[in-house]
């Protein structure tokens, strides 16, 4: 078979999906995984940033932390450097990877648990020391918490921990306010006690002295001296009847769980819908009301700054309608996390009118298939248009944080999940989790990672919060090569006369759906004796030209079970939704301000611009040259002599100088020393800032004028000319009045 | 913490304050005395940030500077010798809603309460505090002090000192955890205000050295400083001191100092002729010893007594049933 009817086999393919001739084989998902993957066949024999630990509260700052990290950290302060540390290190490491394994067998667990379960198998048949080893390496890792793996529920209990975390640290402040209030009001009910009339009667008198000496008193003497002229109730029963009432309801509240645990159940704000948060929300607005306002009169009492006729009016206007964003910020944030197969229940259908409605809801929703077929069915990529485009849907509607990322990625944005769980107002997170049982034994790391690095679910935040423009509004940090239309890896393998070759490899929205196996039918294997010059890399193919392109077809490289590399030809479909994956990448990075075409239209323009300004002077001064003669040349000025004078002029400009025969003062100087006003209080006196200045020059004499400018410390006082000419001595005067002038 | 809603009430009724509210009794200095300078900074700075008089406490120690709280309507504590510090810092601890303030002199802080100034700058409590700095001891009728110049005869040193002066910048900077360091002269209103603003709003211990003219018993002093703009060094910055064109018109002697370098801030405090003048030093990193430690916690009845019982039961004995003593 010639090298023609190869590529025309292939071209077919491409064209229509249909396989012809002996040259194309059927893809298997199943055992043929993209290239790149060719070095992740067992994760857990690698380390990497998963399992991770949801932390137990109150031990150590964050919400969570990678077992990797935890077990670096614990052989730094263990194992000594070299080959004495060696020994510790080798056993550790082994019980981590057997922790990786164990986690994707049997499940999430409690750390320490499963720590010391791990470490008992792995020590059964050894000698003790590795016991010891293990069991210290454990007490070094100081925190605690579920380890859990990349899989399908670790979205929400990671979202669910993140929101608990951020809720723990919002009730303590909360309660530390609470509780300083309900202590200011009860001192201040207790001191109107003392002071009382009944609280200076011989049983109180009594009580408050206490049992040790209750005898060596006379109480009711005591009681006649101390409580003559006590008042009958200090507090204005107006005052007192708002105080008690702040007070109950201080200690009723039923929003965040008080850490006595004697109040009453407190009020759920974890929700699976979005219609059922919403009803929560607005059958406790009242109770939100009658706090806030409570915990306002609270403040103002214990400042004692009540004024009923200024606040009584505005307590009694105050309603939901009064409630802002800020006030919201006290109380707990719904969190409603969305099961993955229920995006589209009816119940969840009101999701985009809650979240531009501004209420404090965080919403998690997870996505589990971007390669589904569109609702219209015909076969078409639907590509995402429902709950995938989520994230970018909200974010129109600006007003909210906005956080989409794949599972594998919510550790390297933890700072950004908590970030967005703390926002003020409402929240969405949509998560990528991992392609259910159609991507066979692929681990859902891969899978989750290989959506966000394919640009299919490209991590991005929008934190409305942010700051006052998109650029530090929106961020695609977390992307690999954002700047790029798709990552580029390095790539090694040994071609057929077993030499290594390099090269750098692309990774496509086609390469993650090659993944799942329901695409099988967009890709077609090519045998190594059939590849051709035709062939070129997808990504390379994306960037032709129109006509170019029609005659090459375009490849990614694949590797089998048994790691062989093989081509793997596209159709024109699947590269049809890679397109369009790469156009919705550009206008994510638009929004990121990389390849801004706003940015890069003026760039062009003012540069044209530039240069035709600099070709004009460069030609303006070519002419010169060639028509000036040498004498006036001689007679030009010298570089740089246009801009003297203007120099001069501005250093001379801002010499001010007042040419008056007025005394007057340099206020702005004045140290307010109060030397002027001692000779005379109504020719000198003070602004408002405590500054002298010449108040009236005729309420007093040149010699006082003179008099002053000489006492002034920082001679500040010009006495200017004398007003009255016959006054004595002023000959005298003038020429003491000179150095002042 | 104050609840939004409580803030925007007291805002709506807020009352606001001129300078005379601050103006205590009329000031007993020296006519010309430099001490006017700072009150007065202090006053326009109590009137723009409309400090709530009751809210405000000034602290001071013993000398001319130490008569500071009698001229400002706020409450104010008249301390013993070198002891202003302490006071202020139980002050804050107590009550970390207060707006503190120190004056102290340089005998009274440098001197007998140096100790106190040393651990004070360590604590890092969000005070402000001024020291006032005239190289000598006025109260007492010009006595040398820690800052006087070598050869200054004074009535304890009628052949002149003979001891190299302290120089208090130096000092502050080589103290764990100081996180504010300024210098002002009393002589250019405009930037002893900036400054003492500047320190007001740093969360921490704001150190401000002014020094001061004493026109009573070294009237002499800084005339040269005075009369010769050149001999001033005005340091700026973005994060510092940004001075008027008019200020920087008279003042041409100028430097950009970036506060948070406090290796050059060290270098410049060393720099005694020209003065400079502004922040040398800024870190608003340091933590506070009122947070550290969780000040500010109401003391009720109910957790005074707690807190005895729980001190007079380590000394308690209990006889146990068989009739054995134990201590608790």
């Amino acid at each position: 078979m010639d090298m023609a009817a190869k590529f025309q086999d292939q071209l077919v393919f491409h064209m229509t999906g249909r396989r012809s001739g002996e040259g194309l084989a059927p893809l298997d998902a199943r055992s043929m995984r993209p290239a790149l993957f060719a070095g992740y066949r067992d994760l857990a024999q690698l380390r990497h940033d998963f399992p991770l630990v949801l932390l137990e509260p109150g031990i150590a700052d964050g919400f969570v932390a990678s077992l990797t990290v935890l077990v670096n950290h614990a052989l730094e302060e263990l194992a000594p450097r070299g080959i004495e540390g060696e020994r510790l290190r080798k056993h550790v490491l082994r019980l981590e990877r057997e922790l990786r394994h164990a986690l994707g067998k049997g499940g999430p667990g409690q750390l320490s648990e499963l720590w010391a379960a791990a470490a008992a198998r792995l020590t059964s048949d050894t000698d003790e020391s590795v016991s010891k080893i293990l069991a210290l390496a454990g007490r070094t890792i100081k925190v605690d918490g579920d380890l859990v793996d990349c899989d399908q529920a670790l979205p929400s209990r990671f979202m669910i921990h993140a929101w608990r975390h951020v809720q723990s640290q919002k009730a303590a402040l909360f309660h530390g306010h609470l509780d300083t209030l309900q202590r200011k009001l009860s001192d201040i009910l207790r001191a109107a006690f003392v002071h009382s009339e009944a609280g200076q009667k011989p049983a109180a008198l009594k009580a408050a002295v206490g049992g040790m000496h209750a005898d060596d008193f006379d109480f009711a003497a005591m009681s006649r001296l101390v409580g003559k002229n006590a008042p009958k109730d200090e507090l204005t029963p107006g005052r007192r009847k708002r105080i008690e009432w702040a007070l109950t309801v201080l200690k009723s509240q039923r929003f965040h769980p008080s850490k006595l645990g004697t109040a009453q159940a407190t009020h759920e704000f974890l929700f699976d819908n979005v219609a059922g948060a919403v009803a929560a929300y607005r059958d406790r607005l009242p109770q939100v009301v009658e706090l806030v306002k409570a915990i306002a009169v609270a403040e103002l009492e214990t400042r004692n700054g009540y004024n009923e006729a200024d606040h009584d009016p505005f307590f009694e206007a105050y309603d939901e309608n009064s409630l802002s964003p800020d006030d919201f910020a006290l109380f707990p944030d719904y969190l409603v996390c969305i099961p993955a197969d229920r995006n589209d229940a009816p119940e969840n259908a009101g999701l985009m009118d809650t979240l531009s409605s501004g209420l404090p809801v965080k919403v998690v929703v997870q996505v589990t298939d971007l390669l589904e077929e569109a609702s219209l069915g015909t076969g078409h990529f639907a590509f995402g248009v429902r709950s995938a485009r989520l994230a970018t849907t909200a974010m129109g509607l600006g007003g909210m944080f906005v956080l989409q990322a794949a599972a594998s990625s919510l550790y390297r944005m933890r700072h950004r999940v908590e970030a967005g769980m703390g926002a003020r107002g409402p929240a969405l997170f949509s998560i990528f989790a991992g392609a259910p049982e159609a991507a066979g034994d692929l681990p859902r790391y891969l899978t989750a990672a290989a959506a966000m690095e394919s640009r299919a679910f490209p991590a991005f935040v929008y934190d409305a919060a942010g700051g006052e423009n998109w650029a530090t509004r929106f961020s695609l940090e977390h992307n690999r090569n954002p700047e790029t239309d798709w990552p580029v890896e390095p790539f090694e393998y040994a071609d057929e006369g077993l030499q290594r070759v390099r090269s750098e490899i692309a990774f496509t929205y086609a390469d993650f759906a090659l993944c799942d196996q329901r695409n099988a039918e967009h890709f077609a294997v090519v045998g190594r004796d059939r590849w051709t010059a035709s062939m070129v890399p997808a990504a390379q193919w994306l960037a032709l030209p129109e006509r170019e392109a029609a005659e090459r077809v375009p490849y990614l490289l694949a590797v089998d079970d048994k790691d062989v590399l093989h081509r793997v030809i596209v159709d024109m479909r699947m590269m049809q939704a890679t397109r369009r994956c790469m156009l919705l990448w550009h206008r994510l990075q638009e929004h990121g301000g990389i390849h801004d075409s706003h940015a890069e239209r003026l760039l062009a323009r003012e540069k044209a611009a530039w240069e035709a300004q600099k070709n004009a002077e460069i030609e303006a001064l070519r002419k010169s040259a060639a028509t000036a003669a040498p004498a006036s040349a001689e007679a030009a000025p010298a570089p740089g002599a246009p801009a003297a004078p203007a120099a001069a002029a501005a250093e001379a400009a801002p010499e001010e100088k007042v040419a008056s025969d007025d005394p007057w003062i340099e206020t702005a100087r004045c140290p307010s020393c109060n030397e002027c006003q001692i000779i005379n209080p109504l020719m000198f006196a003070y602004n408002d800032n405590k500054q002298a200045y010449i108040k009236d020059a005729n309420a007093g004499t040149f010699r006082q004028l003179v008099e002053a400018a000489e006492t002034c410390q920082v001679a500040i006082i010009h006495p200017g000319k004398p007003r009255n000419p016959s006054e004595p001595g002023l000959d005298e005067l003038i020429k003491r009045a000179e150095p002042f002038q | 913490m104050a609840s939004p809603l409580s803030q925007s009430i007291i805002r709506l009724h807020e009352e606001r304050h001129e300078l005379e509210d601050y103006q205590g009794g009329v000031p007993r200095w020296c006519s010309g005395c430099g001490d006017n300078a700072i009150l007065a900074a202090v006053q326009r700075l109590c009137r723009d940030e409309n400090l709530a008089p009751e809210k405000t406490v000034f602290v001071s120690g013993i000398g001319c500077s130490s008569r500071f709280p009698h001229y400002m309507k706020t409450y104010g504590f008249h301390g013993i010798h070198g002891r202003a510090f302490p006071i202020a810092q139980g002050v804050k601890m107590a009550r970390p809603d207060l707006h503190v303030f120190v004056n102290t002199g340089d005998g009274d802080c440098c001197s007998i309460g140096a100790a106190h100034w040393i651990h004070a700058l360590r604590y890092n409590m969000n005070l402000t505090v001024i020291l006032h700095d005239n190289h000598v001891y006025g109260l007492t009728k010009k006595q040398a002090s820690p800052t006087s110049p070598v050869g200054l005869k004074s009535n304890t040193t009628p052949r002149g000192s003979v001891l190299e002066a302290l120089n208090p910048l130096t000092v502050t900077l080589g103290v764990q955890n100081v996180s504010f360091v300024a210098q002002a002269v009393d002589w250019i209103p405009e930037l002893m205000y900036d400054i003492v603003s500047k320190a007001f709003h740093h969360r921490g211990f704001s150190f401000i050295r002014v020094i001061q003219r004493c026109p009573e018993f070294l009237p002499k002093m800084f005339e040269p400083w005075l009369h010769d703009p050149g001999k001033t060094l005005l340091l700026t910055h973005d994060n510092g001191l940004r001075p008027s064109a008019e200020l920087g018109r008279i003042y041409k002697n100028q430097r950009a100092h970036d506060p948070l370098d406090i290796h050059k801030a060290r270098e410049i405090a060393s720099e005694e002729d020209p003065i400079p003048v502004g922040i040398l030093y800024q870190n608003p990193e340091v933590p506070c010893y009122e947070d550290l430690r969780g000040a500010g916690k109401p003391r009720t009845v109910e957790a005074v007594r707690k807190g005895l019982d729980a001190e007079f039961d380590k000394f308690t004995i209990w006889p146990d049933e068989d009739g054995r003593q134990r201590a608790a």
